[in-house]
């Protein structure tokens, strides 16, 4: 199934965030909206989730519960474990045991296993980021959606997160909301870049990316040059 | 500098405050000169241990501890169950507002006079100390309610957490340390209240009723005794509520 927004407007007050976005985001990909900051790109990822319904527009394939949203900040519980943290969000799915057991497993694959009972303020940026992407591939949804969230991250630890959420994504094969500001990081990312506009945003260019992965690295050339590309359709 | 020496520096610092309170009294009795209007302290320290060792005071403190703490309990079931709904919900707030604010500005005096009139000498001070501490631990949950961080509340919300746990395992974790201060208002406003109470209703065995005894022989040193033994209760839960405080805080880290 295939998503997508058609002249979605959505504004606060005076201020015109999104001014009339077409975009379509196809099923079992990685589209990466690329934009200035404050453009809007939380505001998209917010309507998506279901989070903001006062918007005009259509909103095609997403709603409340479809998606799993991994948000700019961790968004952790500091008082549960890294592992109840996971779990609270299956428990509409599935009995307390069973929830336990697929935290457990989510945690695991993203390298947490020993930390599984720990809580996020013992835990790393890194951790905590790795978390958070536990808690949104354990979650069962349609479609990830992702709010700049590797952008808090030194390089070292923002590549090897990057790198687990390629890995997740590609072996679960749901589709994949990224908004970001950083262009190395939607090359690094994205099998589809979207750029839009400063506000009110607008769709202004959409690159299907044919780079191969070991391209994509932020010391790539091939990168750099697609770099280019891209920054001259964020500043025309 | 290390922890334990600002420890043990802020414990010096207290048992030199208690010195220089104890050396003004000492100062203040010797410049009066009269027992009656301000007995010395160490006149007050051996009316204390006289009046400890009678038959009747454990039975009095006993009592009025009793007291106290059915009015903290009951104050805190009324108060964290009202404050939670008036912190989930704005319509049970405004519903709730009216009597919080009547209660709130009536003196504690006009509530136990009528507490008199309605209930024998033994629930006058519980139901007073009730009526004056609810609504302060009603509006100390709601405020903890209320302060969950919204961020983690919409996070929860794209997830469909459903409301209940919403309620249970976010909302009510982040009033935590809120339930602690209101607790330790509650229980020090309890003491206070339940002794008025009871130095005006004169139940049978009770600390007020001690201390007012006291006063009707003009028995000063003896009414600061009574009035000792109310700050030592009150001193002895602050302090365990301190605790308490710490573990919470601990436990939402």
């Amino acid at each position: 199934m295939g998503y997508e927004v058609k002249g979605l407007a959505k504004s606060f007050g005076e201020l015109r965030v999104l001014g009339g976005l077409d975009l379509e985001f196809p099923a079992g990909r990685v589209t990466v909206v690329l934009g200035p900051s404050g453009c809007g790109k939380t505001s998209l990822l917010n309507i998506l989730a279901g989070l903001d319904e006062d918007y005009s527009g259509e909103v095609l394939g997403f709603g409340p519960g479809k998606a799993s949203y991994v948000f700019q900040e961790d968004r952790l519980m500091p008082w549960m474990s890294a592992m109840d943290n996971v779990a609270l969000v299956l428990r509409r799915f599935m009995d307390r045991d069973h929830a336990m057991a697929t935290a457990e497993e989510a945690l695991a694959a993203v390298g947490l296993h020993g930390s599984r009972g720990s809580k996020p303020g013992a835990m790393s940026g890194g951790m905590r980021r790795r978390v958070a992407l536990a808690r949104a591939f354990a979650y069962p949804s349609e479609v990830l959606l992702l709010d700049e969230p590797f952008s808090s991250l030194d390089l070292r630890t923002r590549i090897s997160v990057m790198d687990l959420f390629l890995d997740l994504r590609e072996r679960d094969g749901r589709s994949a909301v990224v908004v970001t500001h950083d262009v190395r990081e939607a090359i690094y990312l994205g099998s589809r870049i979207a750029t839009l506009s400063d506000k009110p945003a607008k769709t202004r260019d959409v690159f299907d990316l044919t780079l191969a992965k070991e391209d994509r690295g932020f010391a790539s050339r091939a990168a750099a040059s697609f770099e280019a590309r891209l920054y001259e359709s964020i500043l025309s | 500098m290390m922890p334990g020496t600002r420890t043990s520096r802020a414990k010096a610092d207290a048992v030199l405050a208690v010195a220089v309170l104890a050396a003004v009294w000492k100062l203040g009795s010797m410049a009066i000169g009269a027992d009656i209007v301000l007995p010395a302290p160490e006149r007050v320290l051996s009316t204390l241990l006289r009046v400890a060792s009678d038959d009747g005071f454990a039975a009095a403190l006993s009592a009025t501890a009793l007291r106290g703490l059915a009015s903290f309990g009951i104050s805190m079931a009324l108060g964290v169950s009202l404050g939670f709904a008036a912190g989930l919900s704005d319509r049970c707030r405004a519903m709730l507002a009216p009597a919080l604010t009547v209660t709130r500005a009536t003196p504690v005096l006009a509530i136990i006079l009528l507490a008199m009139i309605w209930f024998p000498s033994g629930i006058v001070p519980v139901f007073s100390a009730v009526v004056m501490a609810f609504p302060v631990a009603v509006a100390d949950v709601a405020a903890g309610v209320r302060s969950t961080d919204p961020r983690l509340l919409d996070m929860a919300r794209s997830f469909g957490v459903p409301a209940r746990d919403i309620a249970a395992r976010i909302r009510f974790p982040s009033a935590a340390p809120h339930l602690a201060s209101a607790a330790r208002n509650v229980i020090g406003l309890s003491w206070k209240v339940v002794v008025a109470g009871e130095v005006l209703s004169q139940p049978a065995r009770a600390v007020g009723t001690g201390m007012q005894n006291a006063r009707v022989m003009l028995e000063t040193a003896e009414v600061f005794a009574w009035v000792t033994v109310g700050i030592l209760l009150c001193a002895v839960s602050d302090a365990l509520f301190d605790l308490l405080s710490r573990r919470l805080s601990w436990a939402t880290k």
